[in-house]
């Protein structure tokens, strides 16, 4: 086990006294156990290199020709902007350690513009919106921006502990996020504005209350440690990437899985082009929109929930502007909108005089877009911009759409829970069943995003040691 | 069945399901702490590039002592010690142990998992 003693001493820094005798000891008792892992994302990636480093024989399959999953650099572009994950919290203690000791390196991200609004076709400046005719809001809320309503929720957030968001006993009281606001006296004109750019639900009545004041609380607890948020200096990717370039077996590329068979003894994974792969356990790490397409022979009421749960709706479009247009007119260089454009979020691009703009369309409103080729949907969005901004157009060039519910690997951005699911879903997706064990953001508990898909895989390497060891 | 041939046939059906849990291996110490702890905690005493506290010399150590690292108001002034009944108390629901602490955690251990790790953090030097 000369090479895992190696990664071992690489990746463990301060536990390097340890090394020598553990190394040993894992290559005695577990060497030989086979672990396919279906998914080259963070938890799938976090999961293989634990276990090869106890000394496990992993075989990552992919369906992409690309490691990250929903981590996905567009470095075709000027900026390399995200077109997936592009927060690291600054709480993201295992993102933070793994890029430490892969020596991916991180960077504060490029301030996001100021953002202005528009209300309809009405623009209203930052500074202006309390007071502004436009301004929808009652004598009260007037001076609380649209894009900072859903923070409000914190003052009544019942989520004291980590765990509490899929307490049973608290979901027994969860309702949707529409009849939950109105019962906490939040105005219908707060509830349409937090409506039209929710990111965590993709329509107030389906969203579950708890589940908005769990990320309501999440971004509390982001600022507790006095650290920054981060992103990789390179483009997010090259974590993953890192992470891959770590494994003893290559991932298996362009590898989508057709079905996953069970016996007493064995698991086989048969993949797409016929080639067959035997497990004694396999981790599998897809969102469930992927997932659904996959014969696992799953019991029924199991395989009935991978239909229940929705997964977030995001629509991208990312351009890059060539000269700051928003400067002349005062404007900050970013948008919040009630319309088709959802927010608009422009940063600059470090060591150039260009700017990344994302047009980020939210939930319901993705549908008709989604339904587009893709020509016609970037048409659709670059008009509206244009309508908006017409000083935009000379000045903007349209680089890349993102349709996350359309990328049949993906299906949507991440899962989202509706009222009172939590308490069920939540833990029922992620049990095992006889050797395939789950991992991926939707089963974290901890955190969401990045760090969640992190935590989910150091919890399915856990569940396989313990059987297989 | 044949005296000889039993212990054989016993041998293979217990070969068959030989990665079922009950005849697994428990996890080392070292392996529950590479999983649960070590991407945000190290073993030294001294503050790191970790997001947590080191765990190096924990036994006795007063909650939140470490110089140079950012510890939420509540763990600073909880007046813990770390033995075993306040470590074992802090990994099985740390929310409920320290209220508003900064470690947003859920220990995905069992009880006999997070006893044994407890024991072998605090004889960490």
């Amino acid at each position: 086990m000369t090479s895992t003693l190696t990664r071992r001493r690489l990746l463990e820094g301060s536990f390097a006294g340890l090394v020598a005798g553990v190394s040993s000891g894992c290559a005695d008792h577990s060497s030989g156990r086979k672990v396919v892992v279906v998914g080259a994302g963070l938890s799938g990636l976090n999961a293989a290199l634990i276990l090869e480093r106890w000394g496990f024989e992993v075989q990552v399959v992919e369906a992409r020709e690309r490691v990250g999953g929903r981590l996905w650099t567009l470095d075709h572009l000027p900026g390399s902007p995200e077109g997936g994950g592009n927060v690291m919290g600054s709480n993201y203690g295992r993102i933070f350690k793994m890029a430490h000791d892969l020596k991916v390196p991180l960077r504060s991200p490029p301030r996001t513009l100021p953002s202005d609004y528009f209300v309809g076709a009405t623009r209203i400046p930052r500074d202006d919106w309390a007071s502004a005719a436009a301004n929808p809001l009652p004598n009260g809320w007037r001076n609380v921006p649209p894009n900072r309503l859903m923070g409000k929720l914190n003052a009544s957030n019942p989520l004291l502990k980590t765990r509490a968001w899929h307490d049973p006993g608290l979901m027994a009281t969860d309702q949707s996020a529409l009849s939950g606001l109105r019962a906490l006296g939040f105005p219908d004109a707060a509830i349409q504005l937090i409506g039209a750019n929710n990111s965590y639900g993709n329509n107030l009545e389906e969203t579950s209350l708890m589940s908005l004041y769990r990320v309501m609380g999440e971004f509390g607890r982001l600022s507790g440690p006095a650290l920054a948020v981060k992103e990789v200096t390179q483009g997010n990717m090259r974590l993953p990437e890192a992470m891959s370039g770590q494994l003893l077996r290559p991932v298996e590329m362009g590898a989508p899985v057709n079905a996953i068979q069970q016996s007493s003894s064995e698991t086989k994974v048969t993949l797409a082009s016929g080639k067959t792969l035997d497990a004694d356990a396999v981790i599998m790490t897809l969102p469930l929109p992927a997932l659904r397409r996959i014969d696992m022979d799953l019991p029924a009421a199991r395989a009935a929930l991978l239909d229940e749960v929705d997964y977030h709706k995001v629509v991208q479009l990312h351009c890059t502007v060539e000269v700051p247009f928003w400067e002349n007119a005062g404007w900050g260089g970013s948008w919040w909108t009630d319309s088709l454009l959802g927010r608009v979020f422009t940063r600059p691009i470090p060591g150039t005089t260009r700017y990344n703009m994302t047009v980020w369309i939210n939930g319901d409103d993705c549908e008709d877009l989604n339904a587009l080729d893709e020509a016609t949907c970037i048409d659709t969005i670059s008009r509206a911009l244009w309508e908006l901004m017409p000083d935009a157009r000379e000045v903007t060039s349209v680089g890349q759409l993102v349709r996350w519910t359309n990328d049949p690997h993906a299906g949507g951005v991440w899962a989202l829970w509706r009222p009172g699911q939590a308490a069920t879903a939540h833990a029922a997706l992620r049990a095992p069943v006889g050797r395939l064990f789950f991992a991926g953001e939707h089963t974290a508990e901890s955190y969401r995003g990045m760090e969640g898909a992190m935590e989910s895989g150091e919890r399915a390497a856990l569940e396989v040691m313990r059987v297989l060891m | 069945m044949n005296q000889c041939l039993r212990p054989l046939a016993i041998c293979l059906v217990l070969s068959s399901f030989g990665s079922l849990t009950a005849l697994a291996n428990p996890l080392t110490e070292e392996q529950l702490y590479d999983i649960a702890c070590s991407a945000c905690h190290s073993l030294g005493q001294t503050s790191d590039h970790h997001i947590g506290p080191p765990l190096g010399g924990l036994l006795n150590r007063p909650a939140g002592a470490v110089e140079g690292y950012h510890y939420s108001e509540a763990l600073r002034s909880s007046g813990w010690r770390w033995s075993i009944p306040t470590l074992l108390a802090w990994l099985a629901e740390p929310d409920a142990a320290i209220p508003n602490n900064a470690m947003n955690y859920v220990n995905p251990l069992t009880a006999e998992e997070s006893q044994r790790l407890a024991e072998w953090l605090l004889q960490q030097q």
